[in-house]
């Protein structure tokens, strides 16, 4: 290609360029970079959403309210217990899960589809069949007297603040076990095939090939996703709105993104709403920077 | 894996007996749910709250789901919601699909300034959770008037960050000699990207659409702010609405949960190779 023409066909191509991302960087601006900015804005302000009264600037007054409120703690404390308690076991049970049915020389694929398949509910629909189960007389109340041997005990699964808590919990276990071990065993994949065969060779046993081995060389993909499960965790809004909505008690399971709503909707006060949403998403841009570190040096594991 | 069959020795054969034990007992306690939604689904609410649970009923009992789709007024809204809910998400596959790969080609095959700037600043909307700008969304939507229509469900979410990352990712190992060979022969730009990219973008876009329809079918939260009417609710609203109303029949509770959950089924077992070789993909980049 003669130089001249090529230089002017890049100067064409630049403009397409910019034509073809244009509509999408425009949407950004507008729907995700202006109100992340009005957000911030806000939180500095008093704003009714329903009175036209103009903003009246408060400065940090709605951080200080929410500092001071017992119930802001309250809803950063459940988020907090929410996040830990579906986590730990969450990250555990997933990798362990991965590593079984990875060992398994049948029936892999139907393994991962029966564990993955809640994940294709909705959450609407999921916590509507949780409701039924931890009804006093569904299935839950049945299983635990099952296994503890009892009859006819009642274990208040909604109506008890701590159990409250481990419905919530079970039920987003629930649906995010077979994503998650999905997630591990594409890690355990992604191990070469030599390391395994070296080990075999020197005479490990499948323990010792799982323990010193896979497990050291899935550390990446763990600590991945565990930031992830605690970014999905910290967002929780609908399994606590619905409970909240049948009935159960609020203050147990009131996590920060209910409160936002609550607060915005309910109390219709934007300005401490938009206050609690720049300080969720202050801990969202850790944990996202976070995940995004994890991933990049992911890929050089192996090398 | 290859291990030595026949001869494990005892300690072994306990260790796959254990683990084929965790298994199924993870697939019970996993599929037990579902199970018990599609069995009581069938079932007059007097036999589900039976102790113990009955599991299967003597007769079928199928009006629930008409029950269901009648609604508790009779007023078939249900249906009408189930339209809202397949427009949204449809609308906003396709949107998303369109500007991804549009953004993803133009970031992925073509130098211009500014280029990285712009893929940085579309990977950072990725840090602002839809959670923490729903308030200013809400009431940008309502002052352009458009709260409880389609136009405002559908708004916030064109595109997404991950789908642009995706399609450039996708796209850049896309052969370049193509692209200059349909250049030389006098094809325009956007002729180039409707008639050669779009068409071998088919597994990237299949990906994304998927993902895409899922979560918008599964959203509550935007839908809860602005819609009002019944008649612009989606499923899951007309399922929380559902839920506050009649708490008296479990039976049409479960058929409205299962006829709700169908299209994500359907999906799911029919592609069920693009569900869980994309997770691996999806994880690496979203939340």
């Amino acid at each position: 290609m003669q130089q001249h023409k090529g230089f002017s066909m890049e100067q064409k191509k630049a403009r397409w360029g910019w034509i073809f991302v244009a509509p999408t960087l425009a949407f950004f601006l507008v729907f995700s970079f202006y109100p992340i900015g009005n957000a911030i804005y806000m939180s500095f302000f008093k704003k009714n959403l329903l009175s036209l009264k103009p903003p009246e600037f408060v400065g940090w007054g709605n951080y200080k309210y929410l500092f001071s409120s017992d119930m802001f703690w309250q809803s950063v404390a459940n988020t907090a217990i929410f996040t830990v308690g579906t986590f730990i076991p969450l990250v555990v049970l997933s990798l362990v899960l991965a590593a079984f049915i990875m060992s398994r020389t049948k029936l892999q694929k139907f393994l991962q589809m029966a564990l993955y398949s809640p994940a294709a509910l909705s959450s609407v629909v999921a916590a509507l069949i949780w409701l039924l189960i931890f009804d006093p007389r569904g299935l839950a109340n049945q299983a635990l007297n099952f296994i503890n041997g009892t009859s006819g005990v009642n274990y208040h699964w909604l109506s008890n603040a701590n159990m409250l808590r481990l419905s919530t919990i079970i039920l987003y276990f629930w649906k995010y076990i077979g994503y998650f071990t999905i997630v591990f065993i594409a890690g355990i994949g992604g191990i070469p095939d030599y390391l395994h065969e070296a080990a075999l060779i020197d005479g490990a046993n499948r323990w010792q090939d799982f323990w010193h081995i896979t497990f050291p060389l899935l550390k990446p993909t763990t600590l991945l996703v565990s930031v992830m499960v605690m970014i999905q965790c910290l967002k929780t809004f609908s399994t606590q709105y619905l409970f909240t909505t049948s009935g159960a008690p609020t203050r147990p399971i009131d996590v920060i993104t209910l409160s936002i709503y609550n607060t915005a909707i309910k109390d219709h006060n934007i300005g401490r709403a938009s206050a609690m949403s720049v300080l969720l998403f202050l801990v969202m841009l850790v944990l996202t920077w976070l995940q995004f570190r994890i991933s990049r040096t992911e890929e050089v594991t192996y090398m | 894996m290859n291990y030595a069959k026949g001869k494990a020795p005892i300690g072994e054969r306990l260790a796959d007996i254990f683990i084929w034990l965790f298994l199924i007992l993870a697939c019970v306690f996993v599929v037990t749910p579902l199970l018990f939604m599609v069995t009581a689904s069938f079932m007059p609410a007097i036999d589900i709250m039976k102790l113990p649970y009955p599991w299967f009923s003597d007769h079928i009992h199928w009006q629930n789901y008409w029950n269901g789709l009648k609604g508790p007024d009779g007023s078939f809204i249900f249906v009408r919601n189930i339209l809202n809910s397949l427009v949204v998400a449809l609308s906003v596959t396709a949107t998303t699909v369109l500007l991804s790969s549009m953004s993803g080609y133009g970031l992925a095959k073509f130098q211009f300034k500014g280029r990285n700037l712009v893929f940085m600043l579309i990977m950072a909307t990725m840090m602002i959770p839809f959670e923490t700008i729903m308030i200013p969304l809400y009431m940008v939507v309502t002052k352009m008037g458009l709260h409880d229509s389609y136009a405002g469900l559908i708004l916030p979410f064109l595109t997404n960050a991950f789908g642009v990352f995706l399609m450039r990712q996708f796209l850049i190992t896309f052969p370049d000699e193509v692209l200059d060979a349909a250049r030389i022969d006098g094809a325009s730009e956007p002729r180039i990207f409707a008639n050669i990219v779009l068409p071998n973008s088919g597994p990237a876009i299949a990906t994304l659409a998927i993902l895409t329809f899922r979560s918008q079918w599964d959203n509550l939260l935007w839908p809860l702010l602005v819609v009002q009417s019944d008649e612009m609710k989606t499923i899951p609203l007309y399922i929380t609405k559902f839920m506050a109303e009649t708490h008296s029949d479990e039976g049409i509770m479960m058929a409205v949960a299962t006829m709700a959950s169908l299209p994500m089924f359907i999906l799911f077992f029919t592609m069920s190779n693009y569900f869980i070789s994309t997770e691996g993909l999806h994880s690496t980049v979203k939340g």
